[in-house]
């Protein structure tokens, strides 16, 4: 069995994983992100702005996100990164591959355009085009459910059926997309196997606690087995307050114990329950909520294979002036 | 002049004259002097780690520049008396330092003096208010107050922007009525982060989000801890893919491994071993680019079959009845053509109930 180590003696006050910070703003081994010793362009390094993020890897990049336990944000990092990819120009399939309780079409707003499925597809009600749903807001991203939620998949070849999708969006006559983002079930049911079969790389989000811990650490032992070695975490619901008086482990507690790469660090942040409950996606939000910049961050990572080489711990609150009282 | 305060900065010496107790108070870089003027007080000395003098005399007829220099004697008079004789020389160079510094202040007290005297309003305010506290309390209370309101203000408004008006839905980004408005803009790859609550703190040590300052601190996993991990994780989870997914209860085919057998129970919630499609024809139908979908035209196909031998049914059928029916049907049409000149409202309600013509034809 597993020894996983649920204490760590270090406790930092760690929150926002911020851009790939790593060898491109600490070590500034990357001449593109560090041009100028300016401060404009170090922040541009921090927080990646105004560039767009060259795709590295094979295309289609076939992402599925997994947690093993239920409630993490699974759902939410998939529609985030998701439309974050589509926002930076990539063309993007989204396959809702939670057979049982999909929502990914609600967190999208796009609930009352699914009328097809792949269910549909394989039996030939209709064709693979068809059963695409087209975002509005930004075209090049569409989503894909696998079923409706009272109907079954086959299983004989469940995991099958992914893999011909990818090959018939590959050869479809507008052009393979560059991201396929595969929103893989709670659990490790057959719902898991499906989802991950054609995948090349994972995308693993927890949340700092030790339930949700040990759950990834068992995933991620199952995605290692089945040859997927692409591996990077996403720690979401971080909450600062709790950490800084140690009530809850930092985001280098939980790397220290995972042993994986950081790809972003969500912040708790209210606005996505309420994005959650419009259908519209937290990183479209104007001005960006803080953990719409993270989710904006890790996927600019995502899109470069990269990972994060350093965290952003937040500092004590600022002390305000006798004056400001006064409006100072 | 007793009434007003004086304030004298020097680079040594600092001077202060309080209107309400009176004080003076002269502060050198090594001594510092109180001077107290109500009447009937004598001289008293305060030492403090034997660099301050806090002293009160009684002196009320002299102006600002005799008191300096009477000062200076007083404290050239004090320190004889009190302090043992062989210190003469340190009181010495006190003295003369104090008589140095008396010197070099002349001309900014005559400067002090001159502005004070330009200030008769002042004077009188100050005047005024040191005998009636009550408008200071006033004021004090009033100021209180104001902020108070204001700090309430602005939280009760701060509050209330969090409800969702229409506009800062829109400003959000969360309505998209701004389009047709022409509030909002689209959002581009480029400018994605333009954010207003981000900022950059000195030296880019620090980044303000969203009003919380964050530094950065390196990640500290090395490849040598991931690689310790990912063994650690393949001795522990021994894991093989599920291929063969079979309904519990039954047999496993023997050419397949065991360990990649799922069994799915008959009241699985989403998964099922049956399927009504065959595997080559759904892969057939996943890859098809255009036309109609499988199912879509075998049903369409299937209808049409049965349309058809519904039609070839019907035509049989026809037939067999073909000689005798179109000639009765016929008939009524050509009686009550002949018929129509007369009476057509009465032919039109027949035609519309073909029984009835029927009927009558028969009558004929």
């Amino acid at each position: 069995m597993a020894s996983l180590r649920l204490f760590s003696t270090n406790h930092h006050q760690s929150l926002l994983l911020p851009s790939s910070f790593s060898s491109k703003t600490l070590v500034s081994s990357s001449p593109r992100f560090v041009k100028s010793p300016s401060r404009r362009s170090q922040i541009q390094s921090v927080l990646q702005f105004n560039r767009k993020p060259e795709l590295a890897g094979e295309t289609p990049r076939i992402v599925v996100i997994t947690s093993g336990k239920g409630g993490v944000g699974k759902t939410t990092t998939t529609a985030n990164v998701g439309l974050s990819l589509a926002r930076y120009g990539f063309s993007v399939v989204a396959i809702d591959a939670d057979l049982g309780l999909r929502n990914l079409d609600l967190l999208l707003g796009l609930e009352n355009r699914v009328n097809y499925t792949v269910v549909e597809v394989l039996n030939g009600d209709c064709r693979l085009d068809q059963a695409l749903v087209r975002d509005k807001r930004w075209s090049n991203f569409e989503l894909l459910c696998i079923s409706k939620p009272r109907s079954k998949l086959p299983m004989g070849f469940g995991g099958k059926a992914l893999e011909w999708l990818v090959d018939a969006l590959k050869t479809r006559p507008e052009g393979s997309p560059d991201f396929i983002i595969i929103d893989c079930p709670a659990g490790i049911d057959a719902g898991f196997i499906t989802a991950i079969t054609p995948a090349n790389e994972a995308v693993l989000v927890t949340t700092p606690d030790i339930t949700a811990l040990r759950d990834a650490d068992r995933v991620t032992g199952l995605l290692e087995c089945d040859g997927i070695r692409d591996i990077k975490m996403i720690v979401n619901r971080v909450r600062t307050d709790m950490i800084r008086g140690e009530d809850m482990m930092s985001v280098l507690d939980v790397q220290e114990m995972l042993g994986l790469s950081l790809l972003g660090v969500i912040p708790e942040d209210s606005e996505v329950i309420r994005s959650t409950n419009r259908g519209f996606p937290l990183v479209l939000n104007k001005p960006p909520t803080l953990a719409g910049l993270a989710f904006e961050q890790a996927a600019w990572r995502l899109v470069e294979q990269d990972s994060m080489k350093a965290v952003m711990v937040e500092e004590e609150p600022k002390k305000r002036g006798f004056f400001s009282f006064f409006g100072g | 002049m007793a009434s007003i305060d004086s304030l004298q900065f020097h680079h040594s010496l600092f001077n202060l004259q309080s209107s309400i107790g009176r004080v003076k108070l002269r502060i050198p870089s090594s001594l510092v002097l109180f001077r107290r003027r109500p009447e009937n007080l004598n001289w008293v000395r305060v030492k403090t780690n034997q660099r301050f003098v806090c002293k009160a005399i009684s002196d009320d007829s002299s102006t600002p520049d005799e008191e300096i220099i009477q000062n200076d004697n007083d404290v050239a008079t004090t320190t004889q008396s009190n302090i043992p004789r062989d210190s003469n020389d340190s009181i010495t160079r006190f003295r003369s330092m104090i008589t140095n510094i008396a010197r070099d202040s002349e001309s900014s007290i005559s400067r002090f003096r001159s502005m004070v005297t330009t200030l008769p309003p002042f004077i009188f305010v100050m005047k005024k208010c040191s005998g009636n506290s009550l408008w200071i309390g006033i004021c004090i209370a009033s100021t209180v107050l104001v902020a108070a309101i204001r700090a309430y203000v602005v939280r009760k408004s701060r509050d209330h922007r969090s409800t969702g008006s229409v506009a800062d839905l829109v400003r959000r980004g969360q309505l998209r009525s701004g389009d047709r408005r022409g509030i909002s803009k689209s959002l581009n790859y480029e400018d994605p982060f333009n954010n207003p609550f981000v900022k950059l703190g000195k030296g880019s040590s620090t980044v303000e989000m969203c009003g919380k300052v964050y530094r950065l601190a390196p990640v500290t996993l090395t490849e040598k801890e991931q690689t310790i991990h990912q063994k650690r994780r393949s001795r522990a989870y021994q894991w093989k893919r599920p291929t063969v997914f079979l309904k519990e209860g039954d047999s496993v085919p023997p050419d397949v491994d065991p360990d990649t057998v799922r069994w799915i129970p008959a009241n699985h919630p989403f998964a099922t071993t049956v399927s009504d499609i065959d595997q080559d024809l759904a892969q057939t139908n996943v890859y098809q680019k255009q036309g109609v979908p499988f199912r879509i035209r075998a049903e369409h196909e299937a209808m049409q079959k049965k349309l058809e031998a519904l039609q070839n049914e019907e035509k049989l059928n026809n037939l067999g009845i073909d000689s005798q029916n179109a000639r009765d049907f016929q008939r009524p049409y050509k009686f009550s053509a002949k018929l129509d000149d007369d009476n057509l409202p009465k032919n039109s309600q027949e035609n519309q109930t073909g029984n009835s013509s029927s009927e009558e034809t028969h009558k004929s």
